[in-house]
């Protein structure tokens, strides 16, 4: 097999007393789309940065391109391109000058697809860094980044501060990286983000990755909550076994479903006369919950 | 105008509970300073001789210079001569300290996003302003009370209640002065940093204009504004009509300043912002070009500005070392060739003292840049740079040699100001070799407080500040020290202090090679354990 991209065995880092990551362990491998998700303050920017060398590890093995990430930084980041969860930039200079800037670092120069990425994110620019608000500001990351020519790209909550049309300008960019056949690790607390972009994701918490794997392996921790208005009664859905906290008022029932059974139980909810249909997908908290369950369960 | 200051007391009290710690030091300084010379001076002028000997040095051109006319007539005081060498300095502290709490309270809070917290809850569109004068104002209050009371229990000969009490007041009004012009650059420049500059080159030019007037045209001093303070006149005839000069400029200062804040949206400036480039230039390729272009302004503005302050100080070289005029009777006595001699000793012991002024002002901003190594990444703006093809030592390297190389050449602008007006006014000056010892031998100090700073961004970076109290000591211990007759270990504590008497004696190779060897030395440690130590994230 290919050697992985980021190969994180056992990370540990702490700031003082403070056991910031307890036990990191995933790969990354080549060409694919890795989500890393956890909470806020679970450890994610914290190992992002060890990968980037910003901090040091106190235990574990850390490699990126089979390099140590401490020791062969420098070699690393020139086929790397990183963008930082919060962006901050130099107030005095403007976006294009901080988009050339980081370009030319990695010598790199302005080409027709940074000017692409421009008008694809709609930045104007010409203006100070100043007068960015957060999200503008990550758009200058952005740009720079998607501009690079690098094999792995990495992305610290790339969304937070964009509205959902450059979410979508964002995520068309990702897929155009993963079709030109490179790796990309991107971390998030939302999971439908992820589950939209990523063919495998890890889940970190309290400093801990309690699992990885693709999305379709993780099925069994997750459960779409469902709810739906029948003309006929609809009360028989209770005895499903995927179908769980199911509760009724009058024609309206709502209830959560493994999300691997969804199938069984819109085939059995169709004939019932379905009048109208949500369903939520299942969020970060939802997978935890289910996931320290099972822990309960087997032990 | 009530519902434009709503909630201006709760801003006021949050302000004073967050810089109490500051308020207090710099009131100590103020105060401990004040009041520990004047206890000190009765030793040390005590007598008719000690009285008259400094009484022949304050008058000496060079020390009307650098302290300030000599004004008192006699019977002379010790209190007299305290006042004409305090005043212009403790004018300078006081000055830079309503500087420092001005900009803090408005433009600092307001880049931070301070102030777009507060503005959205209950608070007027002027409370923060509003809040800022009420602080300069509770501030100057207490010191100037403080410095009087702290005259008042010194025992001095000489003093005056009137005249103690007029001293606190007139420090009081210059310093809330100098608060008002900052609260107006405050109001229209664009950052923070930006408003500190304007706020100092102000200050810078109307102490260089007090200078060349006090030596050149006593009677213009009355229109360089900082020349007010001189004409107090102190334990002798006592004039509070500065006083009431300096309290009017800042409440037309101050009406100005609130007309004006009107107009102007929170965390900007009035002054037009001219467009960004469309790219970067093509020499912006390195992080050196990086600290360059962030740098350059404030770099243009140091070297421009020590190259002038040189010229000032050296255009008074030809009144100066004029023993013909100033002590004619010494002159006529010692005969011609000896009095040039002469005039070229006294020279020579003026520009020692004025090496020592360039050199800690070329200090500040080869620190302000070397701190930044630290100060940038805590904002967050380095994050993207490390991703980058950057090593940490490349970009430490870039900054540290930038800021060395700033402090250096700010330094050397000095001299070559001074020494280029004083060849030119004074006949028969010390040659440019000979005067340029003094730029020899105080580089290598220069070097050893830049490392100290390294070493502090390298291993300290929480405490990385700390290293502002070598060059602030220097100054003090140096340009006071001497008139207070400091103990010699005492002028020690600060490289500064570890020079000879250039450019008087010859620059001394063996020390300068050490020193510059200790100084490289410390800039490496600190790259070190910059490159192994974890950035300072948030
Ligand atoms: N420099 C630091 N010093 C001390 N604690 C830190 C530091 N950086 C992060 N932490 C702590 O480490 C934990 C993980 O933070 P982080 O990696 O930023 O979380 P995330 O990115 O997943 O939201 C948090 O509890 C945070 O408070
Ligand atoms: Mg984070």
């Amino acid at each position: 097999m290919a050697q992985p991209v980021v190969s994180l065995q056992h990370l540990q880092k702490r700031f003082g007393h403070f056991q910031a990551l307890k036990d990191v362990t995933l790969t990354v491998n080549a060409g694919e789309v890795f989500g890393f998700i956890g909470p806020n303050g679970a450890g994610k920017s914290t190992t992002i940065r060890t990968l980037l060398g910003i901090l040091k590890k106190s235990g574990g093995e850390a490699t990126i391109f089979g390099k140590d990430v401490w020791q062969d930084a420098v070699w690393i980041h020139k086929r790397l391109a990183y963008v930082p969860g919060d962006v901050y930039l130099w107030p005095n200079l403007s976006g294009g000058e901080v988009i050339d800037f980081l370009l030319k670092l990695n010598g790199q120069r302005h080409s027709a697809a940074t000017d692409a990425l421009i008008q694809d994110f709609a930045l104007d620019v010409t203006k100070k860094c100043r007068t960015y608000s957060k999200g503008n500001r990550q758009k200058v990351a952005l740009i720079a980044a998607f501009s690079t020519a690098a094999d792995l790209y990495i992305f610290d909550e790339p969304t937070s501060g964009l509205d959902p049309l450059m979410e979508a300008v964002f995520q068309k960019h990702v897929r155009a990286l993963k079709t030109a056949g490179k790796s990309v690790l991107l971390s998030s607390h939302i999971l439908s983000e992820v589950e939209r972009m990523c063919d495998r994701i890890g889940i970190i918490r309290a400093g801990e990755v309690i699992e990885t794997g693709s999305l379709a392996d993780m099925r069994h921790l997750s459960r779409t909550q469902i709810k739906v208005t029948t003309s006929q009664d609809p009360s028989a859905i209770q005895q499903l076994a995927a179908v769980h906290g199911f509760t009724q008022t009058g024609s309206q029932i709502s209830f959560a479903v493994d999300s691997e059974q969804l199938n069984t139980v819109l085939t059995a909810l169709t004939p019932l006369g379905i009048q109208q249909l949500q369903s939520t997908p299942p969020t970060l908290e939802d997978l935890f919950l289910r996931y320290y369950h099972q822990q309960e369960a087997q032990s | 105008m009530m519902t434009h200051n709503a909630n201006v007391g709760q801003l006021l009290h949050l302000n004073l509970r967050r810089d109490w710690l500051k308020l207090a030091l710099w009131l100590i300084g103020l105060v401990g300073l004040m009041g520990g010379a004047a206890a000190k001076f009765n030793g040390l002028y005590g007598t008719q001789t000690a009285m008259r000997s400094i009484i022949t040095t304050l008058k000496a051109p060079a020390m009307v210079s650098l302290l300030g006319p000599f004004t008192a007539a006699q019977p002379y005081t010790v209190a007299g001569i305290y006042a004409a060498e305090m005043m212009v300095f403790m004018g300078l502290f006081v000055a830079m300290m309503n500087i420092y709490f001005a900009i803090h309270a408005t433009r600092q809070d307001e880049d931070s996003g301070l102030v777009e917290l507060v503005r959205a809850h209950a608070t007027g569109r002027n409370a923060p302003l509003t809040a800022a004068i009420l602080e300069l104002l509770l501030l100057n209050l207490t010191a100037g009370i403080l410095e009087a009371l702290s005259l008042q229990v010194s025992g001095m000969h000489g003093m005056t209640t009137v005249g103690n009490w007029l001293f606190g007041a007139g420090l009081a009004a210059f310093g809330l002065m100098f608060g008002a012009f900052s609260l107006l650059w405050a109001q229209l420049a664009d950052t923070s940093r930006d408003a500190t500059m304007m706020s100092y080159v102000w200050l810078g030019s109307l102490f260089i204009a007090r200078m060349a007037t006090d030596v050149q045209a006593p009677e213009a001093t009355w229109l360089t504004v900082y020349g007010w303070i001189e004409k107090l006149d102190i334990y002798a005839t006592d004039q509070w009509l500065p006083v009431g000069l300096m309290l009017a400029v800042t409440v037309v200062l101050g009406v100005l300043t609130l007309a004006v804040t009107q107009n102007r949206d929170v965390g900007a400036g009035l002054l037009p912002q001219r467009k960004g480039r469309q790219g970067a230039s093509v020499w912006l390729n390195s992080p050196l070009a990086l600290i360059a272009r962030l740098e350059r302004t404030s770099t243009l503005i140091w070297l421009f500005g020590l190259g002038i302050l040189g010229a000032t100080y050296g255009s008074i070289f030809g009144t100066a070392g004029d023993l013909l005029t100033s002590n004619p009777t010494m002159a006529k006595l010692i005969g011609t060739a000896a009095t040039h001699a002469a005039n070229r000793t006294i020279v020579l012991a003026f520009t020692n003292k004025l090496a020592v002024i360039f050199v800690i002002l070329a200090t500040l901003p080869g620190l302000s840049t070397l701190l930044r190594i630290n100060a940038d990444e805590r904002k967050g703006y380095f994050e993207a740079l490390h991703a980058r093809n950057v090593s940490r030592t490349r970009l430490y390297a870039s900054i540290a040699v930038y800021g060395l190389l700033v402090a250096v050449l700010a330094f050397f602008c000095g001299m070559v100001g001074m020494i280029a007006a004083g060849q030119a006014v004074m006949p028969h000056a010390p040659t440019v070799s000979h005067l340029m010892r003094a730029f020899w031998g105080y580089v290598p100090a220069l070097i050893v407080v830049y490392g100290l700073g390294a070493c502090l961004v390298g291993l300290l970076p929480r405490w990385q500040s700390v290293i502002w109290i070598w060059p602030a000591y220097g100054f003090f211990s140096l340009y006071l020290g001497s008139l207070l007759d400091l103990p010699q270990w005492a002028t020690r504590l600060t490289p500064y202090g570890w020079i000879n008497n250039v450019p008087v004696a010859q620059v001394q190779w063996p020390t300068a090679a050490w020193m510059t060897l200790l100084g490289l030395g410390l800039i490496l440690c600190g790259g070190c354990a910059y490159a192994n130590r974890d950035l300072m994230v948030n």
